[in-house]
């Protein structure tokens, strides 16, 4: 069966007209969560995050209010549920840590290496980064994750993420399907998650990270799991905010498409 | 035609567009995306290290994508390969001290690398309860492989079963083609005499493994 121009374009047209599932209201389920979320201790991690989001800081001294984080200058409702995604000023497909890392870079005057060495905080030193995502990442709550696959680079992100996934190396032949593609699977006691599963992964994706990590008492990103599991890989230290990161983030949080996001999340 | 065809992939490419969904990069595309960005993950890592992420050949084949099946001929050369990666203790004796074997199993360290350095161990472990349930005391173990509670008491502790199990051990592969069990033996994790330990904690009668 072939289509004529004609048809083709109504159909174009048909489903350009059709509202966006982005801007979903908060359903009954997502109450419910924010409920059962609020003695949360990363709420805290979302105030800080709120305050240093609005706080003239860095040498530049400015505000993060003039940073896109893809929806428009200082719009931070909605945007985690349609990260990682790409941009135009970078010409990058980026997660919301890495975009987090250009404004503060651009817009406040920091420097790279400091906000990666600062990216996973520790008993001492608090990472802004780490409360930067938790409050941003709450401003997505109710929402569904509506990550795009437009920009061809965004399609070779989730691409090169999903060849990633199934990637053995190291010296323990590990790739990630190994300990998270089957069902009812257990390193010791850890649970892990089957993220082959859409229900698992859009949990994962829209109610995991950011997480409060009772076993570190700290908040985490989904840069810091990542660098985890490569680390029970054996390999080497994942380089913060690296195009494979940020492809397995494309990867995973596009399969998550539909997961309503409740963040931050809470996990051992 | 071909200019009917042109036509057609114009207009899909239109489409596409339109509806908001790019077209994705060919398997070669993607596996060069994929690679450099392997190759641009690790920065400030010494060599030694990222050469890590390098894969063999046979890591290669065991990359299939969700869904994708070995080929018999894909499934005959790991199994190759992996017989050709053999090696024995000197002496030969495949199933050693039980008790060093059971200290192994439980060890779940070695080669986990912090900030750029190896982790520092007297000897890497064997990781085997990670994913195998062994002592049915050990409430702490994995399920990623089958249990192997009472392992030598149902297969006994013959030549033949603790040939077996020493290459099973030693390269997975040689028996399973791509299991998820690591080839501890051929990548150097563990040597051949930490190896005949765990075997003799597998099949030694007075292993927790097979005790009543
Ligand atoms: C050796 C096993 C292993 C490998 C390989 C592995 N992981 Fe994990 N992963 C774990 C464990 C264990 C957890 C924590 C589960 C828990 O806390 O219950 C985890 C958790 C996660 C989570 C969070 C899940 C949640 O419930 O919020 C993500 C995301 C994840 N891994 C992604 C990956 C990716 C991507 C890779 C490949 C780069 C990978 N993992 C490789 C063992 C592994
Ligand atoms: C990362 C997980 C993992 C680790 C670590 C691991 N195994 Fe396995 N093992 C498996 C899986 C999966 C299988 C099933 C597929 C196969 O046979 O290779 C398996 C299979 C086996 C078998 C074959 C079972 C049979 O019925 O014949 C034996 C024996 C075995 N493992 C022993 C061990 C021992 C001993 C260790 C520690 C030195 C170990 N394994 C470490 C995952 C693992």
């Amino acid at each position: 069966m072939f289509m004529t121009r004609g048809r083709l374009a109504a159909l174009a047209l048909a489903v350009v007209a059709a509202p966006s599932p982005a801007q979903n209201g908060p359903d009954g389920l997502a109450v419910g969560r924010q409920m059962l979320a609020e003695d949360n201790p990363g709420e805290l991690w979302v105030e800080r995050g709120q305050r240093l989001f609005f706080e003239k800081r860095g040498p530049k001294h400015a505000s993060l209010e003039r940073c896109d984080l893809g929806l428009g200058a200082g719009r931070v409702e909605g945007v985690f549920a349609q990260l990682p995604r790409y941009f135009a000023d970078t010409d990058k497909v980026q997660d919301l840590e890495s975009r987090l890392m250009t404004c503060m870079v651009t817009l406040q005057g920091f420097t790279t290496d400091e906000i990666v060495r600062k990216r996973f905080g520790t008993l001492d030193n608090d990472s802004d980064m780490e409360a930067l995502v938790s409050f941003i990442g709450s401003k997505s709550n109710g929402m569904k994750m509506n990550v795009p696959l437009r920009h061809p680079k965004e399609a070779q992100a989730y691409k090169a993420g999903e060849y990633l996934f199934h990637r053995r190396s190291g010296p323990l032949d590990f790739s990630c399907a190994t300990c998270h593609a089957d069902e009812g699977k257990r390193i010791r006691l850890q649970d892990l998650p089957n993220m082959t599963d859409p229900a698992q992964v859009q949990a994962v994706v829209a109610t995991g990270w950011p997480a409060y990590r009772g076993t570190q008492a700290t908040v985490r990103t989904m840069q810091h799991r990542l660098y985890d599991c490569n680390w029970q890989m054996r390999l080497p230290d994942l380089g913060y905010a690296s195009a494979m990161s940020i492809a397995l983030t494309s990867y995973l949080n596009h399969r998550g498409n539909g997961g309503v996001v409740q963040l931050p999340g809470v996990r051992r | 035609m071909k200019r009917f065809q042109l036509k057609l992939a114009v207009a899909a490419a239109a489409l596409a567009a339109v509806l908001g969904c790019a077209s994705f990069p060919s398997a070669d595309e993607t596996r060069a995306l994929g690679e450099q960005m392997v190759a641009d993950a690790y920065p400030g890592m010494p060599a030694a290290l990222t050469a890590r992420a390098v894969q063999d050949a046979d890591q290669k084949i065991c990359s299939k994508l969700g869904g994708e099946k070995l080929t018999s001929i894909e499934a005959g050369r790991i199994v190759d390969a992996a017989r050709a990666t053999m090696k024995y203790p000197p002496g030969g004796k495949l199933a050693g001290d039980w008790k060093a074997g059971e200290r192994l199993v439980s060890d779940g360290a070695g080669l986990r690398v912090r900030e750029g350095r190896v982790e520092p161990v007297k000897q890497n472990g064997a990781l085997c309860i990670n994913c195998h349930a062994l002592d049915p005391r050990e409430v702490n173990s994995g399920n990623l492989g089958p249990a192997l509670v009472g392992y030598g008491a149902q297969r006994g502790n013959s030549d033949a079963v603790v040939k077996y199990t020493y290459e099973k051990i030693y390269n997975a592969w040689a028996y399973y083609p791509c299991s998820n069990m690591p080839r501890l033996g051929a990548h150097g994790f563990l040597t051949p005499e930490q190896i005949a330990d765990v075997v003799a904690y597998l099949v030694a009668p007075q292993s927790p493994v097979n005790r009543k």
